[in-house]
């Protein structure tokens, strides 16, 4: 109980950091869950636009414009070039379109007025480069057919508005799982940077020269402190992964009820061990407190940059992933990215996920073996 | 005065956390960036996707579709649009979906059918070339009917066959492939992952306020022994604050030089082609940074713990609000709260970078010079009129 209370005493100085933690992953979580569609049935995706008219909202230049609108996001940009060449930059619109002056007169006397853009020049921009081309071809071609601009509205709206038939298969509700392993990514830098934080600085206040003295005389056993530190330290790590799950459950709801939830629960729970075990390692290892926050930094930030806590896997080069094999996170998160594409849990499917899991095990059993290793050797002072 | 220039300049560079913090972490957290970022803005291009087609008797006796789907996986074409699987039964393309392999497949009925796991802009891209192609249909039919009406109204000789409709077919194609006039305009230089290595010179710039700091904690008698000792020394405090705070800005464009050498010949960051600018804005980005720290030294009468922690946070509360850890955070603050980014030190520094990099003009970058100065001036000002006349009979 003595460790207990000394531990609680220590825990509390350095709150303000788990709580800290705590609200940049409630942030960025909550920015990237932030719209919840359903995801079963096909969804166009919408390309942002902008459209600069320079002409009067009339005829042919009122239709392109209504055109347009209707299939892309709207961006509310301020007026001026400096807004525009920012919302650029910054991918807020994909395609500006500049509709110049006199635009719908030089259209009807067969002159194919030139339009300026901006792009991007991602896929979006693509997608909206593929509608203004496919507008203007169409309404083109009618008036070459018709000469008269009535008809040739009528007739390119109809043409537009085809649609082709277009089923989803996958009956998972693939948006709403993106979202929990992208939260259960993130989890990763929090529970790896709390662990790490907490654990060494507990460590180290036992590890003080007059505490570790007097603890040493002591009447408790050796093995009892450490074992006691061990319980309060795996007490905080588990009682930090609940309070992540209940978080998620807040943010994401009932997903987390299902078969995937669950295993993104027991999956988090795997990686809370590995860290709380490698964080022992480095508390052990480590002498000096200052060099602390500095540790956590290089390796929380690390393992999350070059794992794929904060850009999604796919994104990232594969010399950077063949590294991030060595480190536990990678496990993890691959595990978080499989699971968001498992329909059917059967052998098959699971048998990756529980590789994965397996490994994050095996990372944990022999970071608890080098700890022992190291703290026999140190147990002595001079 | 030389003196205490060279020994803060010697004592900085012993205290190996302060090192670590305005040296190295930077450059470490550039390479985490570059590792992270390198690949996205182009996984962010339009790729080439695979798709499936069932090769029915439909398929096969359509020319316009069997014609466009040739013409957009030509692997001669610059950029083929696909990779096609021809199958010739559904199931066979259902299993290639379900394997991920392809993207979707298409299967002409009477109308086109197209099945896709998810939705996804891939997808989407796809339904829009099949829609775009039924409109050919569309198109040539109505084609067909003009020019049907134009060659009985006009009595011509040319006899109506297969040479005909396939004469016809070339026109409109022919003419809807040069019917459009888009031209592009955008400014070069779009690579937006630039930002996080410009907020990354903008944290160094900020955390050398700890040098700073701990330059000015040495003189202060409030804060340490030498402090004490150099406060009864017989030399005004004036040159010994001077000369301190030129030795941290010192050892602080040591740090920034090498970030700016480790950026740009490891990392490859680009900062435009203006070096005087740049130079100029490393120099006032990093005096901005010096005095915050000294500004936090003398004002505020804690720990020196407690003020490297206020220069950390104020540090990366700013570098969060420039885009740090979100590019789009900056603009989002730029477009809602302009305020608030011209008031932070660490924005005015990325936004100068930014400036350089992405527009032609200096306006911009000026305002930003001009707004670190006055940001530095007001923080050195903050600072003397606390520093000065202090005396202690007792401490």
């Amino acid at each position: 109980m003595t460790v207990f209370k000394a531990f609680l005493k220590v825990l509390n100085r350095y709150k303000g950091t788990v709580i800290l933690y705590t609200v940049i992953l409630v942030f960025f979580a909550g920015f990237s869950l932030k719209n919840n569609e359903n995801g079963t049935s096909f969804v166009a995706s919408k390309p942002s636009i902008l459209i600069v008219n320079h002409d009067q909202e009339e005829g042919i230049t009122q239709n392109l414009v209504q055109y347009i609108e209707k299939n892309s996001e709207q961006v509310n940009i301020k007026d001026g070039e400096y807004a525009e060449d920012d919302a650029i930059f910054y991918r807020d619109a994909n395609y500006i379109i500049y509709i110049p002056k006199n635009f719908r007169d030089d259209f009807l006397q067969g002159k194919n007025p030139s339009i300026d853009i901006k792009s991007t020049g991602d896929y979006q921009a693509s997608l909206a480069e593929m509608l203004l081309n496919r507008y203007l071809r169409v309404a083109n071609f009618y008036f070459k057919i018709t000469n008269s601009e009535e008809e040739t509205i009528q007739l390119t709206e109809n043409t537009l508005a085809e649609q082709v038939e277009i089923n989803v298969t996958s009956k998972l509700d693939v948006n709403r799982l993106e979202k929990v392993a992208t939260y259960y990514n993130f989890t990763n830098y929090c529970i790896l940077a709390g662990c790490i934080y907490i654990v060494c600085f507990i460590l180290s206040s036992f590890k003080e020269y007059g505490v570790k003295k007097r603890t040493i005389i002591s009447s408790t056993p050796y093995a009892k402190l450490n074992r006691n530190l061990l319980l309060s330290n795996s007490l905080f790590a588990i009682a930090l992964w609940i309070f992540y799950v209940l978080i998620s459950i807040f943010l994401i709801g009932d997903v987390m009820f299902s078969m995937h939830g669950l295993f993104y629960i027991i999956n988090s729970f795997l990686f809370t061990l590995c860290a709380l075990t490698f964080a022992f390692l480095i508390g052990n290892l480590l002498q000096n407190k200052n060099a602390i926050s500095g540790l956590v930094n290089v390796i929380a930030l690390g393992s999350s940059f070059l794992c794929g806590s904060f850009v999604p896997m796919e994104w990232l080069p594969s010399s950077v992933l063949t590294i991030a094999h060595t480190l536990p996170s990678y496990w993890y998160i691959k595990t978080n990215e499989c699971l968001k594409i498992v329909e059917v849990f059967d052998m098959e499917t699971l048998k990756p996920i529980l590789f994965n899991m397996g490994i994050l095990l095996c990372f944990s059993i022999v970071f608890v073996l080098i700890t022992n290793i190291i703290s026999s050797r140190k147990r002595k002072i001079g | 005065m030389l003196h205490n220039f060279k020994y803060t300049f010697i004592t900085l560079f012993k205290n190996k956390a302060l090192i670590f913090w305005t040296f190295a972490f930077p450059i470490l957290l550039g390479t985490f960036f570059q590792m992270a970022f390198q690949d996205i803005e182009n996984s962010e291009k339009l790729h080439k996707m695979e798709i499936a087609i069932v090769e029915n008797e439909r398929y096969q006796n359509s020319p316009i579709w069997k014609e466009t789907f040739a013409s957009l996986s030509n692997e001669n074409n610059p950029n083929p649009l696909f990779d096609i699987f021809f199958v010739k039964e559904e199931n066979e393309a259902t299993e290639l979906l379900k394997k991920d392999e392809v993207v979707g497949y298409l299967k002409l009925e009477d109308t086109p059918k197209i099945v896709v796991q998810k939705s996804g802009i891939y997808q989407t891209i796809f339904k829009s070339v099949v829609e775009e192609i039924q409109e050919q249909e569309i198109l040539y039919n109505a084609w067909v009917q003009k020019n049907l009406e134009d060659h009985f109204s006009g009595n011509s000789q040319t006899p109506i066959d297969a040479t005909w409709y396939q004469n016809l077919y070339q026109e409109m194609i022919e003419q809807l492939n040069t019917e459009t006039k888009v031209q592009d305009i955008t400014r070069s230089h779009l690579s937006y992952t630039m930002i996080e290595f410009y907020t990354l010179i903008a944290m160094a710039a900020l955390y050398g306020g700890i040098l700073g700091m701990t330059a000015i904690n040495q003189v202060l008698a409030n804060m340490s022994e030498k402090g004490k000792r150099m406060a009864m020394s017989p030399i005004s405090k004036g040159k010994l604050v001077f000369s301190s705070v030129m030795a941290s800005y010192f050892v602080q464009l040591i740090g920034i030089t090498l970030l700016f050498f480790y950026t740009i010949f490891v990392l490859k960051v680009d900062y435009g082609n203006h070096l005087f600018q740049v130079v100029l804005l490393a120099l006032v980005g990093s005096f901005a940074g010096l005095s915050l720290g000294v500004a936090t030294a003398s004002i505020l009468k804690v720990s020196e713990n407690t003020k490297i922690g206020v220069i950390l946070a104020i540090t990366m509360l700013g570098c969060f609000l420039s885009g740090m850890m979100g590019i789009t955070m900056k603009y989002i603050i730029d477009k809602n709260i302009p305020m608030i980014n011209k008031i932070n030190p660490a924005s005015m520094i990325t936004d100068g970078f930014y400036a350089l990099y992405y527009y032609d003009t200096f306006d911009r970058f000026y305002n930003n010079i001009v707004s670190l100065l006055l940001f530095s001036f007001l923080m050195l000002a903050l600072s003397i009129i606390y520093l000065r006349r202090q005396k202690y009979d007792s401490i």
